[in-house]
């Protein structure tokens, strides 16, 4: 069964995309600050992870994404954002960025599983 | 121009009769005579009063004509002077003209001769007197030319803007300290080409300026940072200088330093995007539960439904203390507030904050301690800010404290200042956490915190109104130990003061 990790400081936010994607039948692992969320895609090599884009602080999602990459952990990134259209930020997926996937907080259950499924099958669901 | 219509003469001659008979000569023709019979009086009168003529006897007695010529050359270069003589001789006549005389009249003379001599000496006078004036005149101007220049250089040498003139080659024709210090060049000198030197929206403006047809003296700004991350950033406004004929002649450079400027703007956009981003974090976090409370496929139970809308009902609320918060920051920055200042008994206003969180207290099992003191000076303030700012002190003293920890609280007087004061035995603050407290939205985020709800805005409003009274605040913390704060409030400040 496909695992999904999901590393986001915002409790609400954790608690909401973990029950969209049990319901559809993945497997969740969460964490709210980056060092818990390294330490969970290490230990249990998810086939998502779902990466919120400021935890601390503003970066923090990127770094981590960036970490990974620099480990060679190529494990697809679907990055939460809440800024792009408020900052006038344009995300573009390529070097700089090293994340395969934008949602935009916030979240709808149609937009992050459709999301999700393009990394990965869906589940037999509950 | 001028004019003399009687000509003033000294005669100065030792012979009575001669002294005599060119005087009467002379009055005839209407000159104004004087008559010295000496050297000495001579002398005295031609350097003290003012003679178009002179006519000197060469041989007197006292003087010689030549000393007396000499003197009166001496003090009145203008007067045209005679030397009159019976015997002459070549060298005497030398002699005479070397020291200023301007003539040479022979003993004996006929009157027509006298008169000759005289009349074209009062012309050289008319000459030299107008050839005076307009030298006057002329050296007058002068001083005021150079006196004008000195000071609109030192006017322009003096402003707080650069100021750079180019002309149509490009060379500089006129610069001051402000443009050089503004455009960071090590030197402008004048004459020598500058255009490349200049940044290049500088330079694409002055060429603008050149290539097109200027039919009205219009400006042009550009803004150019010279230093990055705001550290340099002007502002150069462009105008043609046009000559009588139309014709472009040059271009007159303004350069402001607007880096401060540029800073505050920079902030202000920073705090929106902070302000935007905190605003939205509770809107997302409630609308994607309504999205899952909403979506047919989710089947959430009844208690899962009541779950994520009480925790939206949290999220909106904080939304709403956080929007309330932003207003105050606003009301207090815009200096708009209307202030009801009025005499404050400030233990009264920490008696009745306390009250207010009584339930916080009982249910964290604190020990407050806090004693009024007697004859306290009162403040005079008002009372809301004076409120908000206890209130969000105290908040946080029981918010970040231990479970059955202690809160204490004095206020008395120091000199001219009510100092508040207000400790807990909370978790208390790194050293890099003291300096972030100011900042909006800084929340000291660790272990402690993770359950603590709060805006971020709290302690920006207690610094913002302790600012708005002229007072001060301080921090003391030891990390896991606790907090000390420190309100300076000021007495006896005027109705001036506190409206400003």
């Amino acid at each position: 069964m496909a695992l999904i990790a999901i590393i986001d400081d915002d409790p609400d936010i954790l608690d909401a995309s973990s029950l969209i994607l049990q319901t559809k039948g993945f497997e969740v692992i969460t964490a709210s600050n980056p060092d818990d969320g390294y330490k969970i895609v290490k230990e249990n090599k998810p086939d998502v992870i779902i990466l919120d884009v400021i935890m601390n602080e503003p970066d923090d999602g990127f770094f981590l994404a960036q970490k990974f990459r620099r480990e060679k952990i190529m494990t697809p990134i679907i990055m939460y954002t809440s800024i792009s259209k408020t900052l006038g930020m344009q995300f573009d997926k390529g070097e700089m960025v090293p994340v395969d996937e934008f949602v935009e907080k916030p979240i709808s259950p149609e937009q992050l599983v459709a999301k999700v499924l393009k990394f990965v099958k869906q589940p037999v669901e509950k | 121009m001028v004019s003399y219509s009687k000509a003033k003469i000294l005669v100065i001659d030792d012979e009575d009769a001669l002294r005599g008979a060119v005087k009467r000569i002379l009055e005839r023709e209407g000159f104004s005579v004087v008559t010295a019979e000496n050297g000495a009086r001579g002398i005295s009168l031609g350097t003290t009063d003012e003679f178009d003529l002179a006519l000197i006897d060469l041989k007197m007695p006292d003087y010689s004509g030549l000393d007396v010529l000499r003197e009166i050359r001496k003090h009145k270069p203008n007067t045209v002077c005679f030397i009159a003589t019976a015997y002459a001789s070549y060298e005497t006549a030398v002699e005479a003209t070397k020291m200023g005389a301007d003539g040479y009249i022979l003993k004996p003379f006929t009157p027509e001769e006298l008169l000759n001599h005289l009349n074209s000496g009062f012309k050289k006078r008319v000459l030299i007197l107008e050839a005076e004036a307009l030298k006057n005149e002329r050296e007058a101007r002068l001083l005021e030319i150079a006196f004008e220049r000195t000071r609109l250089n030192t006017v322009i040498k003096s402003l707080a803007d650069g100021v750079l003139v180019v002309n149509t080659d490009g060379e500089v024709v006129y610069y001051n300290n402000a443009a050089l210090k503004y455009l960071n060049l090590q030197d402008i000198v004048i004459g020598r080409p500058i255009l490349e030197e200049l940044p290049r929206e500088i330079q694409d403006l002055i060429f603008a300026n050149f290539t097109s047809e200027i039919t009205e003296k219009k400006s042009f700004s550009v803004e150019v940072e010279i230093k990055p991350k705001h550290e340099l950033v002007v502002e150069a406004t462009l105008s043609p200088v046009l000559r009588q004929s139309g014709k472009l002649s040059g271009v007159v450079i303004v350069i402001k330093n607007i880096s401060e400027f540029k800073k505050v703007e920079h902030l202000k956009s920073q705090f929106v995007s902070m302000v935007a981003h905190e605003l939205k974090a509770p809107v997302a976090a409630t609308l994607g539960f309504i999205n899952i409370i909403l979506n047919k496929e989710m089947n959430l139970s009844r208690e899962q439904e009541v779950d994520f809308l009480s925790r939206s009902r949290v999220r909106l609320g904080s939304l709403l203390n956080m929007v309330n918060d932003l207003l105050d920051i606003s009301r207090i920055e815009m200096k708009t507030v209307m202030r009801e200042i009025k005499k404050l008994d400030m233990n009264q206003i920490i008696s009745d904050t306390l009250g207010m969180f009584t339930a916080d207290i009982k249910k964290k099992d604190l020990t407050v301690i806090f004693e009024p003191k007697e004859n306290m000076p009162e403040v005079r303030a008002d009372h809301g800010e004076i409120s908000r700012l206890v209130t969000n002190l105290v908040s946080n003293a029981i918010k970040y404290n231990k479970q059955s920890g202690r809160v204490e609280i004095t206020c008395c007087q120091q000199k001219n200042y009510a100092v508040l004061e207000i400790s807990d035995t909370g978790i208390g603050l790194r050293k890099e956490e003291q300096e972030k407290l100011w900042g909006e939205f800084y929340r000291a985020k660790n272990e402690f915190t993770k359950d603590i709800t709060g805006t971020g805005l709290g302690m920006p409003i207690v610094k913002r109104i302790v600012d708005a009274y002229s007072g001060k605040i301080e921090v003391e913390s030891k990390y896991t130990e606790g907090t000390r704060f420190k309100v300076y409030l000021p007495y006896n400040l005027t109705d001036d003061e506190l409206n400003n």
